[in-house]
């Protein structure tokens, strides 16, 4: 029992990352039918940005080494930035362009941070210690319960709450949810393209460095394709829950921690190696079981 | 007040519309017919933004609009109720019709606009705090109609309102348009596909048959039906058109 609800919290916690991941990468398909895969290279460029710049094998923490009040704030800011400049310079001059042109572009683009990363700050992984207290355990009755668990659960709990009260509350949400919903007909209404599709790069972008924060404070460690196996759950996350519903990604992002850390946990040791195709397998079944995802989308329909 | 002249407009090969002219006068309601595929949505997304042109100029109060995004278009003061409504099915009743007075600046004006529409529309006003998609067809389209008046339109161009409606309910959808016609001088260019109730309701009739106008004239010129269905139908090409419009 208690190794169960040990097993249960890790879920939560691994599940937050994807839910997050999923939440950011489901709202700009939303919105611009763009599944980006460059999501992850947001993720990879928002821990790089803990770091000075430079091919040295030690890393030198700059933006790393600051208090939480400041570091948080100038990660948000970095990735916000890289993913606005994202949209700029490769997504907007192909609005417009059918979906799958749109999923190459974001191919290379996430090619593109990848190998810029690689040429200023060298080919090797990087030790980066963020936020040691994290590493501290916390013991509630028998449980034992890593600190960054908990504090992994909590942030991704608030950032849910916040985000349901900004799409359900406020004039921006509402003008989000319906442009997710069928944007051509939201336009109609005076809606603005431009705010709608610069707002969901923002949200995108901070919960990139959200992400980013969060796996660095548990991996310890920094690579050029760090961000990448996230951003392929979140994916998966995605098309579990329901392509194009964002209460399906989050529930997806769920649904997918769920799976990989109880396969990791009651598989025989010899099948736990194959842990992960396991997983893609039970993802195979949940799709064919439900091809449309487990909160259908209602609004993906386009045409004149 | 809406001046089309030469329109044209292609999906890759297909020219869905071929020198298109259309003029609407402040205050008029004009109807549009023409079989399937004439081209008439394409012509109203057009116009509304949605869909752009590769010939041919759209007017606004004598400002150029062609080429304009839908949302500076819908900011001008012209509101488009497109063909199955597209309601947001997701969002409420109340959010489908916020949505369409986000430009508008002060909250009074939203409540006032949104008591104006909810006294038109009773039925919406039972409905406000339900889903959309829980609607009926009929109610969809009442709160299409709604949600585009909440942009403060001066003109209205309303793309098929008796699409898959009883034929009571249809009934009902043109009194509301008629009575906004009256009590709100909104001007009005709607897309009907039965010609008897386009007869009925119109100041002018155009009709459209293959990306082509083949017809434009007075109601009350035309109310024999006649000259309607062989434009129509195309029995018969000669220039109609000037005949008709004298
Ligand atoms: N998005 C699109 N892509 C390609 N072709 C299209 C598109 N929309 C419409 N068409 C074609 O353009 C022509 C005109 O279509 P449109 O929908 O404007 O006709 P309509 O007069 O509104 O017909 P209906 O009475 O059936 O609504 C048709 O041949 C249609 O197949
Ligand atoms: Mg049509």
């Amino acid at each position: 029992m208690i190794t169960f609800l040990q097993n249960v919290l890790d879920a939560l916690s691994l599940g937050s990352l994807y839910a997050l991941t999923a939440l950011g990468i489901g709202l700009i398909f939303g919105v611009l039918k763009l599944i980006n895969f460059a999501h992850g290279d947001f993720i990879t460029f928002g821990a790089y940005a803990l770091i000075i710049p430079s091919s040295a094998d030690v890393a030198q923490v700059l933006v790393g080494g600051w208090s939480w009040e400041l570091l948080i704030p100038t990660v948000c800011i970095a990735v916000i930035a890289i993913a606005l400049a994202s949209d700029y310079l490769v997504f907007r001059p192909l609005r417009g362009a059918s979906p799958p042109t749109l999923m190459a572009a974001s191919f290379a683009l996430s090619y593109v941070i990848q190998n810029a990363i690689m040429v200023i700050y060298g080919a090797r992984p990087k030790s980066v210690n963020l936020w040691p207290v994290l590493g501290d355990q916390t013991h509630v009755g028998p449980l034992t319960i890593p600190n960054l668990n908990l504090v992994t659960i909590a942030v991704t709990l608030a950032l849910m709450v916040g985000m349901t009260i900004v799409l359900r509350r406020t004039s921006v949400g509402i003008q989000m949810r319906a442009a997710a919903e069928d944007f051509r007909m939201a336009r109609y209404l005076g809606v603005r393209a431009d705010l709608v599709i610069g707002l969901a790069f923002v949200i995108s972008g901070a919960l990139a460095a959200v992400a980013a924060l969060l796996l660095v404070a548990q991996t310890g460690s920094l690579t050029q394709t760090m961000g990448q196996p996230i951003a392929l759950f979140a994916f998966i996350a995605t098309v579990v829950g329901g392509m194009g519903s964002l209460a399906g990604a989050v529930v997806g992002g769920f649904v997918i921690g769920a799976i990989v850390i109880m396969f990791q946990a009651y598989l025989p040791p010899d099948l736990r190696a194959f842990r992960d195709a396991f997983a893609f397998a039970f993802v195979i079944l949940v799709l064919v079981a439900k091809p449309s995802g487990l909160l259908r989308a209602k609004g993906l329909v386009e045409r004149v | 007040m809406l001046k089309v002249e030469g329109l044209e407009v292609r999906y890759g090969r297909l020219t869905a519309l071929r020198g298109v002219s259309l003029h609407v006068e402040r205050g008029e309601t004009v109807c549009l017919i023409g079989p399937n595929g004439a081209g008439k949505s394409t012509l109203f997304a057009c116009i509304a933004g949605g869909v752009s042109a590769t010939h041919g100029s759209v007017t606004l109060d004598g400002k150029r609009i062609a080429g304009r995004r839908p949302e500076q278009i819908a900011r001008s003061g012209l509101s488009l109720v497109p063909e199955g409504r597209n309601i947001f099915k997701t969002l409420t009743v109340e959010e489908n019709l916020r949505l369409g007075a986000f430009m508008a600046k002060d909250r009074e004006s939203i409540q006032a606009r949104l008591d104006e529409v909810m006294a038109h529309f009773p039925r919406l006003a039972e409905r406000f705090r339900s889903s959309a998609g829980s609607l009926s067809g009929g109610e969809q389209q009442m709160l299409a109609i709604g949600r585009a008046l909440m942009t403060g339109p001066r003109i209205m161009l309303v793309d098929e309102p008796s699409l898959g409606l009883a034929p009571k309910i249809v009934d009902q959808v043109y009194e509301i348009l008629m009575s906004l016609r009256d009590e709100k001088a909104l001007t009005l260019l709607i897309n009907e596909q039965s010609s008897k109730r386009a007869l009925r309701h119109a100041n002018r009739i155009y009709v459209l048959r293959s990306g082509e106008m083949r017809l434009e004239g007075r109601a009350e010129d035309l109310q024999d039906g006649e000259a309607v269905m062989r434009a129509y139908f195309g029995f018969d090409e000669r220039r109609e058109v000037g005949e008709a419009a004298q």
